[in-house]
């Protein structure tokens, strides 16, 4: 479980996460918030795969979220704004998946 | 990398794009011993940069034999297909279930009309289309933007993946005991008794049949058999999405769905050479035109986009020809490398089998620029 | 729209960016920096305002170096650009990028690029699971975040690992395990440079510190010759074989993988910039002079992004770059560019001994399973890739062709070095006849309104 290391202080603000309500700190990005909270799994990849933050540098793309329903998102680009409703990114559901 | 090959081949084929895979899968089918030189991996290459249309509509509108030659191979795709996928090749994704020209005005409308009516009346009924409304589109594709007036629907249309399609080939030529060589451009060619001699870098191959189907190096390699090929490169770009679930019922000559959920946007017509730079204002253009098409598609992300060079004659279509000087020589240049690849593989495999190009191939010699 | 023009243009805020932009905005020429992070420092510097004004200890000495430097750019007089995307340089060295939603060409007489280094990918089975994260990515967290997690386990070499290991130890966390995946013949290769690394001796004192402070607190586990990492849904275990068979299971939520950095040449590959496969280093590079110009006379690539050298030298070679820009304006100083070029050699004598001792062995840089996912975008595995080399792929494009590794969002850059070694093994050439994948715009994916916002006339 991720945990502050300094007394962090900065203006509390609330996000959801797949309907959950969090509570953050202002100027966190989404990924930050998240995994304070220990959210781990952001996305779903083909195959039913659980994917999480890797890289925290937005080359791995592998912490895509839905933000107000945008999808796609790079979580660990985008800082939080008080009431962001964000959701995991699920594969596409294809069909004719070859 | 040299590969422990032997030296002689019923057929050798220069170019392992969609032509030279579709032909040497042909004469592979036939029981034919077919060696396939392919080029560099970073080789100029039109076929990895197709779009995947098995298209009809408006082909040959004004040049009749190319209208029945595409017919006729929009008609042996299912036949390919199954072929493809009896001998264990990866699903090529294959759907003809018609295919749509959207219309951004009625000039658009009036004009995509008179040519597909055109197209009709030299048909003698084979080809059918129809022009579609803006409420019967809807129908089909609720998401339509308002500038769109209509569309024309062709049902012999379709698509498929043409990188799928390219790797059953390759292992249709393998299954048949055909032999694949990359990093292996064709050098030079010669007669050596009555066979052809083909020379590379990893050593010399004979063979009874040569088949040039290296593009627009084709342009090059054609007068090594006494050949002429008048070629030019025109460059296309095409902007490729993210996956989506699907989006559109049906492709259209601007978007096309993969049936791994990416969108395939495209393309330019340029004629600015051998260069494949892609430009922001091209790709823009396309992105513009796909949003005024389907302006749901807004927050998409686009993760590639690429330009490719289409191989065109003088006129744009397909030049087949034999050599009369080598005997056994064949040289093909065209840019429906998707579209005509049931045709290729089934019917003008079998003409370069038998030695004699088929008289529905006539009009497509080199020889219709000399008049 | 007119187009703004730039003097001189430098894609990157990280200690090369900076450093570029102050010598040359200094100079007096129009620059501006682009930077798609939302604060200056790269990763290296990550957050170093932030950070400056109440600075956590457990950062280091090394961390706080770049706050001269960040000071030094906040005042320098250059444009600055945070939040923006670069996804394309033109021929014609117009700048294609997109800012606040918006599409934007912007020209250049130079370009600068100083897109800093990424982490060797570490292909381990369970490298994708939640809790697995690069130790980049945890040493961004810390920096940015002030987030650190108790009982991870650190894994690879490097360092970086010790770095960040050590960091989070002063920070206060409990690290469950360092598991050093170095070879234990790798000092041999390593041994004759030892002398030229010796000039830096403080660089040697610090890694040995940081070794024997985390030593003071955690084990280190060495000769390991694989590494697994087991779980359902997320990260649970590292299971880890010594060289003497045993096979020990590690209870863990979080996991931390590194071995290495390697140049971030996504950007320079994919404007067509030559580039050169390094051996020694076992990764691609620009081609670049001394001062950093590439294959096109007006860019420049400075900074880990032409080869890796650290912080400090990736700052000094920001001032060459700009200092060679210059000199095409006219402006030239002789003693002032001897200078840098010799800080320059001295801040690189280390890494010849360091690319050789920390150089991942094979089994490492390449999975070890057959279910190991490669392509982390297209979720390929190890027998994916493998399929396709079976049915003819012979190099990185064609196998592109043959099963999408390497055409998702990352753009290869998870997966790209695995693919290309693998292709090289398979088919028995070099890295550098396998050659890597051939890149195109966007550099990073942009939205379809983004990109219409140019406004391109219609295809026709």
């Amino acid at each position: 479980m991720f945990k502050t290391t300094t007394s962090q202080s900065g203006r509390a603000v609330h996000l959801s996460f797949e309907g959950e309500v969090i509570a953050a700190f202002d100027g966190d990005n989404v990924a930050a918030a998240l995994l304070r909270v220990g959210k781990l799994q952001f996305r779903t990849a083909a195959k039913n795969d659980g994917r999480g933050p890797y890289c925290m540098m937005g080359v791995c793309f592998e912490c895509l979220v839905e933000i107000d329903g945008k999808p796609n998102q790079q979580a660990c680009q985008i800082i939080i704004r008080d009431g962001m409703q964000i959701r995991r990114q699920q594969a596409p559901n294809i069909t004719s998946e070859l | 990398m040299k590969a422990a090959v032997k030296s002689n081949f019923d057929a050798i084929i220069a170019g392992a794009g969609l032509i030279g895979l579709s032909i040497g899968y042909g004469l592979s089918r036939r029981g034919m011993s077919v060696l396939i030189l392919d080029g560099e991996d970073t080789a100029i290459r039109a076929a990895r940069g197709n779009f995947g249309l098995v298209w009809v509509q408006g082909k040959g509108a004004y040049f009749p034999p190319y209208a029945d030659w595409t017919m006729r191979s929009s008609e042996l795709w299912p036949k390919l297909t199954d072929e493809l996928q009896e001998i264990d090749g990866p699903e090529i994704g294959l759907h003809q279930d018609g295919g749509l020209t959207i219309c951004l005005s009625e000039a658009e409308m009036q004009k995509r009309f008179e040519k597909l009516d055109h197209l009709r009346a030299h048909q003698n009924g084979r080809f059918r289309f129809e022009m579609l409304d803006r409420a019967t589109l809807k129908d089909i594709m609720p998401g339509i933007g308002p500038q769109v007036v209509g569309a024309a629907y062709c049902a012999h249309d379709g698509h498929v993946n043409p990188l799928y399609l390219m790797r059953a080939l390759q292992n249709g030529v393998v299954k048949n005991g055909g032999v694949c060589i990359s990093n292996t451009p064709v050098q030079d060619i010669c007669k050596s008794g009555t066979s052809i001699r083909v020379c590379t870098k990893d050593g010399d191959f004979e063979c009874q049949r040569l088949v040039l189907a290296a593009g627009l190096a084709n342009a090059t390699l054609a007068p090594k058999v006494g050949l002429r090929q008048s070629l030019r490169p025109q460059k296309g770009q095409i902007v490729v999405t993210e996956k989506l679930e699907q989006q559109l019922p049906l492709p259209t000559l601007l978007l096309r769905q993969t049936d791994e959920g990416g969108l395939m946007i495209g393309d330019s017509h340029e004629d600015t050479g051998f260069e494949t730079s892609v430009t922001p204002d091209v790709v823009s253009g396309i992105a513009n035109r796909a949003l005024a098409t389907l302006p749901g598609l807004a927050d998409v992300g686009v993760v590639r986009s690429w330009a490719a060079l289409r191989v065109m004659s003088k006129d744009g279509y397909p030049i087949y020809d034999q050599s009369e000087t080598m005997s056994g020589a064949f040289a093909v240049s065209c840019h429906s490398g998707v579209t005509l690849s049931a045709a290729h593989a089934l019917d003008l495999a079998s003409y370069i089998a038998e030695g004699r190009l088929g008289q529905e191939l006539d009009g497509f010699s080199q020889r219709r620029f000399n008049v | 729209m007119k187009k703004k023009h730039f003097q001189v243009v430098v894609i990157g805020a990280g200690p090369a960016g900076m450093a570029a932009a102050i010598t040359a905005a200094k100079a007096g020429l129009k620059t501006i920096v682009i930077d798609d992070q939302r604060s200056i420092g790269g990763q290296v510097y990550r957050s170093i305002q932030a950070n400056s004004d109440t600075p956590p200890q457990y950062l280091g000495n090394s961390y706080y170096a770049g706050t001269k430097l960040s000071e030094d750019f906040a005042c320098c007089g250059a444009s600055y650009l945070p939040g923006c995307t670069v996804w394309q340089i033109t021929e014609t060295h117009e700048i294609a990028l997109v800012y606040s939603g918006k599409a934007e060409l912007i020209t250049a007489e130079y370009i600068v690029i100083a897109t800093g280094a990424i982490e060797r990918p570490m292909p381990v089975r369970g490298w994708t699971l939640p809790g697995v994260m690069s130790v980049g990515g945890a040493q961004t967290l810390l920096k940015q975040s002030a987030l650190g997690a108790d009982d991870a386990v650190f894994v690879g070499s490097g360092p970086l690992l010790y770095l960040t290991a050590w960091q989070y130890i002063k920070a206060g966390m409990a690290v469950r395990a360092v598991i050093d995946i170095t070879g234990t013949t790798q000092w041999r290769s390593a041994f004759p440079f030892a002398p030229l690394a010796l000039i830096q001796p403080n660089m040697l004192l610090m890694g040995q510190k940081w070794l024997r402070e985390i030593r003071q607190k955690t084990k280190i586990i060495t000769n390991v010759k694989e590494v697994e990492i087991k779980g359902q849904s997320c990260a649970e275990a590292v299971s880890y074989t010594l060289s003497s068979g045993t096979k020990i299971d590690l209870p863990a939520s979080h996991v931390f993988l590194h071995q290495g950095v390697v140049p971030n040449v996504n950007l320079s590959m994919a404007t067509g910039l030559d580039h050169r496969w390094d051996q020694k280093a076992f990764c691609w590079r620009p081609v670049t002079d001394t001062k950093g110009k590439s294959s096109d006379e007006q860019i420049y690539i400075t900074g880990d992004g032409s080869g890796i050298g650290g912080a400090k030298a990736a700052e000094i070679s920001g001032r060459l770059a700009a200092r060679a820009i210059m000199k095409r304006f006219g402006k030239f100083n002789f003693l002032k560019e001897l200078y840098y070029k010799l800080r320059y050699l001295h801040c690189l004598s280390i890494r010849p001994f360091l690319d050789r001792l920390y150089l991942p062995p094979v089994h490492f840089r390449l999975p070890q399973s057959n279910d190991t996912i490669i392509c982390r975008c297209e979720a390929l595995t190890k027998s994916d890739i493998f399929d396709a080399l079976a049915s003819g792929a012979t190099g990185p494009n064609q196998l592109k062709a043959f099963c999408r590794a390497g055409m998702g969002r990352c753009q290869g850059r998870n997966c790209g070095l695995i693919v290309q070694e693998m292709i090289a093994v398979h088919t028995s050439q070099s890295m550098a006849e396998t050659g890597y994948y051939r890149l195109r715009p966007p550099v990073k994916p942009i939205t379809l309104a983004e990109l219409a916002s140019l406004e391109g006339p219609w295809p026709e």
